[in-house]
């Protein structure tokens, strides 16, 4: 496979290729530092100001009061994080575990696996205020199709989306049904450059499916598998349109869809209160960013 | 060597879209010579009417007009964002007045239109309803022009009420008993339907509020949640859909399931505004439409009071650099003329003299026409009156939970009353 | 150059072998299902007048009508709707990969976990915070309501999301063959560029997919950054939301017009990943 290279003879390259780590990553990283910076000094600026309806009025810097407020806000604050924990455990639990699953009954190749592969990727491609509306015509607990099928073959009516108790885990359970195709997709991706001969080593000394599974695909797959788990963790937890669609601004009557980014949403659209919206707005990416790098860094990686 | 090849290509494209998206960006979004005025407008009859007029007006005044249409919540959106950045792109801008006419004034983003309207002899301010133009204007500021308004009235099943040999109910008492009556005679109906949700049900609980003589404040200004008047008036609201709604995810109606249920035939009476009525007449959405007939809203002990408020109102953005032409715009579509041509196209407008007209109910059914035509003399508010409009709604509408719960009504009234003069308080500093 | 012939203890294998084919499939079933389902309902509503959508006797039974479709083509510039998710989503995802691909590869060789940990950051922001700055820095830049501003946004979503699918992709992927070839004379980046790009194929197809994906749906930004001219397809679906009435039908015809396009174009990337598939078969 010796290939003649066109590098390596010019001047700059071998200072491309020694210096090659950062060259080929700056690109990117210098973008989106560029574009994120100025959101982020602009919210954590806005959080220490008492700013609220226009922001080119007149505000005052009041230091940590804002923080204080919110932290201690056991009406709207901490029950908003306390959904937001759980409605992200429920989903992420399902569709990790499902979307592992499902990649592993593709991943061999058969007839028609082409269609099914496009087919799967369906929820994951509808615009998700149209997958909100249409769950939300679905579930509804009077006139919805769900209900009427339920009767006709004898099961009990639910009240999904109406009930203060059910509609939180309702709601994680259709961000499943969206996102499930998509950590499939991006394990199928992983899995298809796994090696084969440790898996038909194993196979061939009598490992079980589920031994195999276990001791020799997962471990090789882990670090695909981490990735989307971190990918998916960020998007569940600032979950946003299908919420919204469903439940409206304020999260329902009751607040019972209320995330912490709906939370935010609502402060700074409805109730225009930027002060407070950066605060929650900055608590939420502190503990978002610290969860999430625990997943990161808790991780060694996986080397082949 | 293929790949090698594709890799080639790739970087070609990237190159090419690049330039393209360079290009691109420079030419199109904005830099045309004449300047366009720009019109933000909500999506609502009103809006169409307007686009259906809108080559006449350009003909006539010279103005070329861009409209951009967006939904409810997202028009307002736009306005936070495009107007706390001091955007010059807004013109005329369309909003909910009892909603945000006073946040945006006290925002800085609305033009005070008094110089224009008082000068404008032939378009007549006067000719006004006094109850929407006192809501918008503020510090004798006037702040928008209402272009809709809307009541609440009764919607009915006249094949329903015929078959129990009832009467229209013209109290809330009566209303009760008849949709008693109708729910045990028929299994698959409820008898009442209204918003349930705490949020959406506030502006048509405000009739209520009104009918039982109540009201969100007192003459002093200071919240008044916890009188036996509003506390009667919670009672009522939540007591028709508890006792004879449907019987779950009541929390959770908001207008378009009410809306859903009662067209379906699934319910015999649902009380809300009447701009939505289409959605009962016509064929395509409604089950009901040879069945269903309007009344006005019911009377409480303080008789029947219903809100007559503007849906939306236009305006003129405090930034914007074409703030003649903008008024050029209002003046033509709220004038007289244009008033009773949208009106017979059944937007209800909020001139006086236009309503006084014969003609003027024509493009409504009957009895809504009839339902109507009593309601005109309302409340111009459907909801307190503070810049913090949708907080002070939260709080407001948080008793009726409790009530849809059979809780303590008393109890939530009082901590809503409690909540709501905080904010009160908090307003006035 | 398939797989090593293995030898398999005869009789009890193919009976095991049949019975897990038998639940594979009908496994496979369920999910699709379970997918399709809710979605055969979104289609057959779109065909349905609104007063059949709520009448859940007519789930099959009722008069189809294309008069939701013509609502959606009818509302004038829907095709200019699609032009422009088509431009930015092409020219955003391509652009995006062309800084993505060889960041991860960085990021994965070198285990830059601070860098990592920096993208993630972007991706964690969310919409309401970066909505007001952005619209003040653009609209000093004089670019709001332009291509490029689009562009440029949903390069924010999809770079990070790229990044991260090929760092995991990349880290799967054997040292020994970029060090091989690299003893065959190519440069570190000549490795890279002949040896490990062609062989992520399958994580580039899929990165663009969802890639593509996103841009395809991105509400927000459009919503706040674009101009009439500009506007992109997620923003007609709130046309059907009316002050004074929901046209559900037309809401879900408009659905199924805005999700066709990608499904063409995601049955034609689907062969990059399967190609990817077997070349990963060769490999060794």
């Amino acid at each position: 496979m010796a290939v003649r290279t066109t590098f390596g003879s010019t001047p700059g390259s071998a200072w491309i290729n020694e210096h090659r780590k950062w060259v080929l990553a700056a690109p990117a990283l210098v973008f989106v530092g560029a574009l994120v910076v100025i959101p982020i000094i602009y919210t954590v600026v806005l959080s220490l100001t008492d700013a609220r309806g226009s922001i080119l009025s007149e505000f005052s810097f009041i230091g940590l009061e804002n923080y204080a407020a919110v932290l201690s806000d056991t009406a709207r604050f901490w029950p908003a994080a306390w959904r937001t924990f759980a409605y992200t455990t429920v989903a992420l639990s399902l569709q990790m575990s499902l979307g592992l699953a499902i990649a592993l009954l593709l991943r061999r190749p058969f007839r028609g696996q082409g269609i099914v592969r496009v087919i799967i990727l369906l929820p994951v491609v509808a615009t998700p205020v149209a997958v909100g509306m249409m769950w939300q015509l679905i579930l509804e607990p009077n006139i919805g199709v769900a209900n009427h099928l339920l009767e006709s073959i004898g099961l009990p009516r639910g009240s999904f989306l109406g009930s203060q108790s059910t509609a939180l885990v309702t709601l994680a359970i259709i961000d499943a049904w969206q996102w499930t195709p998509m950590v499939t997709l991006i394990l199928l991706a992983g899995l298809s450059t796994l090696p084969e001969e440790p898996d038909e080593a194993a196979r061939v000394d009598g490992a079980t499916a589920w031994q195999r599974f276990r001791f020799i695909t997962f471990p090789l797959l882990r670090p695909t598998f981490f990735a989307a788990l971190a990918l998916r963790a960020v998007d569940a937890l600032k979950s946003f349109d299908v919420l919204y669609a469903i439940k409206g601004p304020g999260g329902g009557s009751y607040h019972e869809a209320e995330t912490l980014n709906i939370y935010a949403y609502s402060l700074n659209f409805s109730h225009n209160n930027y002060g407070i919206a950066a605060t929650v707005l900055t608590l939420f990416v502190a503990l978002t960013l610290a969860l999430v790098t625990l997943l990161i860094f808790r991780r060694k990686e996986v080397r082949p | 060597m293929k790949r090698q090849t594709r890799f080639r290509n790739v970087a070609a494209a990237v190159s090419v879209a690049v330039l393209t998206a360079g290009v691109v960006g420079c030419s199109s979004g904005g830099g045309g010579s004449n300047r366009t005025l720009q019109v933000y407008m909500g999506n609502h009859g009103f809006t169409e009417q307007v686009q259906a007029n809108i080559e006449a007006f350009e003909e006539s005044t010279g103005i070329d007009v861009e409209i951009s249409v967006y939904g409810e919540e997202q028009l307002s959106d736009q306005y936070t964002v495009q107007l706390n950045a001091g955007s010059d792109d807004i013109d005329v801008m369309m909003f909910r007045p009892l909603q945000e006419a006073r946040l945006y004034w006290e925002n800085g983003w609305l033009e005070d239109l008094e110089p224009h309207a008082s000068t404008a002899t032939d378009w007549d301010l006067s000719d006004f309803q006094p109850g929407p133009i006192d809501a918008l204007t503020f510090d004798g500021a006037l702040t928008s022009i209402p272009v809709s308004t809307e009541r609440a009235v009764l919607y009915y099943r006249a094949d329903l009420l015929a078959e129990q040999g009832i009467a229209v109910p013209t109290t809330f008492e009566e209303l009760a008993d008849a949709a008693a009556a109708i729910e045990a005679a028929h299994d698959d109906v409820v008898g009442y339907v209204a918003r349930g949700n705490a949020h959406g049900a506030v502006p048509i609980f405000s009739a209520f509020l009104y009918s039982h003589g109540g009201d969100w404040v007192d003459a002093e200004g200071n919240a008044a949640l916890d009188t036996p008047e509003a506390i009667a008036a919670y009672e009522t609201y939540g007591g028709l859909l508890r006792d004879y709604g449907p019987s779950s995810g009541l929390a959770d109606i908001q207008w378009d399931s009410a809306m859903a249920l009662f067209t379906q035939g699934k319910a015999a009476f649902y009380i809300d505004a009447d701009s939505l009525a289409t959605n009962a007449i016509d064929p395509s959405s409604s089950t009901i439409v040879d069945s269903v007939a309007f009344a006005p809203l019911p009377a409480g002990p303080a008789g029947s009071r219903t809100f007559n408020i503007p849906n939306y109102a236009l305006g003129i953005s405090a930034y914007s650099s074409a703030k003649d032409e903008a008024w050029a715009f209002i003046e033509y579509f709220t004038s007289k003329e244009s008033t009773k041509q949208f009106q017979l196209n059944a937007i209800p407008g909020a001139r006086v003299s236009v309503w006084l007209d014969d003609e003027a109910l024509a493009g409504f059914p009957p009895t809504l026409a009839a339902a109507i035509a009593e309601s005109l003399d309302g409340v111009g508010r459907d909801r307190p009156a503070v810049a913090r409009a949708s907080e002070a709604r939260e709080i407001v509408g948080r008793p009726l939970l409790t009530v849809l719960e059979a809780g303590d009504t008393a109890a939530a009234a009082q901590e809503a009353n409690r909540a709501f003069q905080q904010l009160l308080d908090e307003v006035q500093d | 150059m398939s797989s090593v012939p293995h030898a398999r203890p005869a009789r009890r294998q193919p009976a095991r072998a049949r019975a897990y084919t038998v639940f594979r499939f009908c496994a496979i079933g369920v999910v699709v299902v379970t997918i399709l389902g809710p979605l055969l309902w979104m289609i057959l509503a779109a065909l349905k007048d609104n007063v059949d959508i709520f009448n859940s006797s007519r789930i099959f039974s009722f008069a189809p009508t294309l008069k939701n479709f013509v609502t959606v083509f009818a509302e004038e510039s829907f095709l200019d709707f699609i032009v422009n998710s088509l431009l930015v989503g092409a020219v955003s995802t391509v652009i995006s990969l062309a800084v993505a691909l060889p960041a991860s590869y960085s990021i994965s060789r070198f285990v830059m976990r601070r860098s990592k940990t920096f993208v993630l950051v972007a991706r964690i922001m969310p919409a309401v915070s970066l909505l007001v700055p952005w619209y003040f820095l653009f609209s000093r830049m004089g670019i709001v309501g332009s291509y490029t501003v689009l562009v440029i946004t949903h390069m924010f979503v999809s770079v990070p999301l790229m990044i991260y699918i090929l760092v995991g992709f990349f880290d799967g992927l054997p040292l020994e063959l970029e060090e091989s070839g690299q003893v065959d004379g190519l440069t570190p980046i000549g490795a890279f560029l002949r040896i490990s790009v062609p062989l992520s194929m399958p994580g580039v197809a899929t990165a663009c997919i969802l890639a593509f994906i996103f841009s395809w749906n991105n509400f927000l930004f459009a919503l706040v950054l674009a101009s009439n001219s500009t506007r992109t397809l997620p923003l007609s679906l709130y046309n059907f939301v009316r002050y004074a009435s929901v046209d559900w039908g037309g809401l879900m015809a408009a659905s199924v017009v805005i999700t066709t396009p990608i499904i063409v174009i995601a049955l034609f990337l689907q062969r990059y990943i399967v190609a990817g598939l077997a070349a990963g078969a060769t490999k060794g």
